[in-house]
């Protein structure tokens, strides 16, 4: 249970202490203000204090608005600077410990990612000790002195799964990402479920906070797909491993390799995938080609060999083709091989400035640590004050008088990190130009050798004795025979990788066997139940706030992602409710969403907070009987604590008529929020 | 030619710089040269830049590593003064890493535990404090630096 006890504004301006106070109740609390009174900003401090400022759009102060940061007006068209302001909240949990948390909005000396916290309320004993904590920096969520959102993820008793991110990793669900779930921000809160939840590389993010509010068991299984995930990714290295062998193979019978995939697949039949040998410029898989081989060495072997007189017009066309031939490959060699220098000394260049990004990487790291050392002992430069005269100075030895900003020290090693991933891309395309190049450059130079001794014989056979057999024959008659020795071992040799390929085919069937297994039964009975709920819920709530766009019974809630889905009449065609719901009517789904999740969690024991909050829930002319449903709705949640901020159209006849006969707790924000402190 | 934009503004973005350029950092330096490198923790202005010149670059290292191996006939490189360095001394005082005493500049307690803190964790500094245990309290003393200074 997350309880807001209260809240209390400081801000110091240039015309003396200004500032707003606000205590809450179990139950429903009502935070009326009419437009431009202060009301959102007093639902961002909430928030702000909480540090899930990126519900709001942004991280620190900047997500603030002017009233914290700039200046305050009061009374209207009187301007006052703000010099320094902060938010304090005292909150609540299950077993009823009370902390209460001190974050600076301006202060030119503090951080915005220092959060004070002060174990007990600060309201009733305000001699508390504090301890500094952070927030969003780089260990914000893990760190165990110092991460605020892992502090305040055990105050909540929460004990938030690891997850499955875009690229691969395990990591924690970001606690400000749950939040996303029960806070509803008016800007763009109101614009989709979830819709203001940090995004942070994490897969199918909707269905990992439900799942955690819902306390689902379909986590479990989802381990046992993560580790399925695991072993597919090892086989596809072991197949790509053996689909480099392969290729390799096939260069060395400078063959074609044919009907293997680089990626895994089942292989249903072994005899598609073959080296394709060319002969007499047609393919032939490895056997055919072996056949023909002997059947020519069979039919010259028997043919009479032919004399050198009987050839001599023959060699000398055969000699001035392959001279051209010759000389065009002698071009071709020495352009690929002056590229190949070339290529060679840019690899080495960045290879020096990989070397160098790296040493600066290593030290920038150090030099993180060291920082955040110096502020465990600490040191001013740490939280970069100077330690004589306590001005900011920017983390830099520089002189004054330069005036560059340098980059945080995390945004530096950022930074660094992306310009060696960078310069890792452009090395990696290198490295495979120049592979390739020098695999053409031995080609070309192979087949020039090959022309030169073709040329050699044919000019040795042209002066030699004419009435000799050929040379050139029986050279090729012998060749031949040794490519026929070659070629049967070569074909030994391939069935035996095809049977290490077999083998990982069958594996790859048997774990996509297991994925669909899985898919079939994620969910457990209790997880079956509680979706069953939601959606009941979901839907009872809707029919009360008098959704129309469609039948209520056209609409259930997706097994992939828990979002609302509805259905098209006499068709099994399902797509997201958004899109056939009026603008009123999806504002109304959004309120009995939000609202499912926390009834379906109560009865199910889930991980709701027991928390909402609501910026002006009232939008797009929704009538007031139906905000007067919701209000009824939400008034009978006793054990949850719901905020909600809303202007009733700036008139007291449409509050007394949208609150009559509910009960609830009223927070009125008179002409303004933050008003002089006497 | 023609402009479309009708404005266009100029917005300084934050610029990456070396770490030595950082404060907590080079403080962190200076007490790890002060604690592994000099004689009672104490040490003159001069062989701190000397250290910490060396502790910029490998290729300066293997300098002074040199120097000292060719039993300090050999320093063929000439080395620098860094202002930076000044600067981060100045705030190590007043921060009471460390004090000046005689124009020397001596460790303090709050040094000494900013030391430890460090030690416990090194990690990314170990190729730092590899160097300095190589040259130990012994090897770089001020005759010696005044001797090349002398040169």
């Amino acid at each position: 249970m997350l309880k807001i006890n209260n809240i209390k504004i400081v801000v110091n301006t240039n015309n003396g202490l200004f500032g707003a106070f606000h205590t809450f109740k179990s139950g429903l609390n009502i935070v009326r203000g009419d437009n431009t009174s202060g009301k959102s900003s007093l639902f961002q401090a909430i928030v702000y204090a909480l540090g899930f400022e990126e519900l709001i759009g942004g991280r620190f102060e900047k997500t603030m608005q002017s009233v914290l940061k700039d200046q305050v007006e009061y009374p209207k068209d009187s301007f006052h600077s703000v010099l320094q302001s902060f938010v304090l909240l005292e909150i609540e949990n299950t077993n009823g410990d009370l902390i209460t948390i001190r974050r600076f909005v301006q202060n030119p000396n503090r951080k915005s990612q220092l959060i004070d916290v002060y174990s007990g309320s600060l309201l009733a004993n305000n001699s508390l000790e504090s301890r500094p904590m952070f927030i969003h920096d780089n260990g914000g969520a893990s760190d165990e002195n110092y991460g605020f959102h892992l502090y305040l993820e055990e105050f909540l008793n929460w004990n938030l799964p690891k997850v499955l991110t875009n690229n691969g990793e395990l990591r924690k669900i970001y606690i400000q990402q749950i939040a996303s779930s029960f806070i509803i921000e008016q800007k763009s809160g109101w614009s989709d479920f979830f819709a203001t939840m940090p995004i942070y590389g994490l897969n199918n993010k909707e269905a990992r906070i439900v799942e955690f509010i819902l306390d689902m068991d379909v986590y479990g299984n989802k381990m046992k797909k993560q580790e399925l995930g695991i072993s597919k990714r090892i086989l596809e290295n072991d197949w790509s491993n053996l689909s480099k062998r392969f290729e390799r193979f096939s260069e060395k019978g400078g063959g074609k390799l044919a009907g293997l995939s680089q990626t895994p697949m089942i292989i249903n039949n072994l005899e598609e995938i073959n080296i394709l040998l060319s002969k007499d410029e047609t393919d032939h898989s490895i056997s055919n080609y072996l056949d023909l081989i002997i059947v020519e060495f069979d039919t010259l072997a028997k043919v009479e060999t032919v004399s050198v007189k009987d050839k001599i017009g023959d060699n000398e066309i055969l000699i001035v083709k392959n001279e051209e031939k010759l000389n065009q490959i002698s071009f071709d060699v020495e352009m690929i091989s002056s590229e190949l220098t070339f290529d060679k000394q840019k690899l080495s260049n960045f290879n020096y400035q990989l070397e160098n990004l790296n040493e600066d990487l290593r030290k920038n790291k150090g030099a993180f640590k060291v920082q955040k050392m110096g502020a465990e002992i600490d040191l001013k430069v740490s939280g970069n004050n100077c330690p004589s005269c306590n001005q900011e100075i920017n983390d830099s030895l520089l002189p004054l008088s330069v005036k560059q900003v340098p980059m945080r020290l995390d945004d530096n090693i950022d930074f660094l990190s992306a310009q060696i991933k960078m310069l890792q891309v452009n090395l990696e395309s290198l490295e495979s130009k120049i592979v390739s190049k020098d695999k053409k450059l031995k080609n070309l130079r192979g087949s020039q050798n090959n022309l030169r001794s073709q040329i050699r014989e044919l000019k040795t056979e042209l002066i030699s004795d004419d009435r000799l057999p050929s040379i050139v024959d029986i050279e090729y008659i012998l060749n031949l025979k040794k490519k026929i020795e070659f070629y049967s071992k070569y074909l030994e040799d391939f069935v035996e990788l095809k049977d290490e390929l077999s083998a990982l085919s069958n594996k790859w069937k048997r774990i996509l066997e297991d994925q669909e297994k899985l898919k079939k039964d994620t969910f457990s009975t209790n997880d079956i139940s509680k979706l069953k709920l939601l959606s009941d819920n979901f839907k009872s709530l809707l029919s009360k706030f008098n959704y129309s766009s469609k039948t209520i019974n056209d609409i259930t809630i997706s097994e992939e992602n828990y979002l609302p889905l509805a259905k098209k009449p006499n068709d099994n065609l399902v797509y997201n409710i958004r899109f056939d719901s009026s603008a009123s009517d999806f504002i109304r789904s959004i309120w009995a969403y939000t609202c499912s999740l926390y009834k379906t969690s109560i009865a199910k024991n889930g991980n709701h907070p027991n928390l909402l909050m609501f910026d002006e829930p009232k939008q797009q002319d929704l009538s007031i009987n139906d905000f007067t449903n919701f209000l009824k709705e939400l008034s009978t949640y006793t054990t949850a604590q719901t905020l909600l901020f809303a202007s009733f159209e700036n008139s007291d006849e449409t509050f007394s008529k949208a609150t009559t006969g509910i009960d609830f707790h009223l927070n009125y924000i008179d002409e303004k929020l933050i008003k002089p402190v006497v | 030619m023609e402009l479309y934009a009708e404005k266009i503004t100029f917005k300084k973005k934050p610029i990456s710089i070396p770490p030595e350029y950082r404060p907590s950092y080079t403080i962190g330096l200076i007490v790890l040269i002060l604690k592994i490198c000099c004689q009672s923790s104490k040490s003159s202005l001069l062989k701190l830049h000397l250290i910490n010149w060396a502790l910029k670059s490998t290729e300066n290292k293997n300098s002074l590593k040199h120097f000292v191996l060719s039993n300090y006939t050999e320093s063929s490189k000439t080395w620098g003064i860094e202002p930076s360095l000044n600067r981060a001394l100045n705030y190590s005082v007043h921060e009471g890493i460390c004090s000046i005493s005689n124009g020397k500049y001596q460790l303090q307690e709050k040094g000494e535990i900013f030391y430890s803190k460090i030690l416990e964790n090194p990690e990314y500094l170990n190729e730092e404090i590899d160097f300095l245990n190589f040259l130990g309290k012994r090897k770089i003393t001020d005759n010696r630096i005044d001797s090349i200074y002398k040169k």
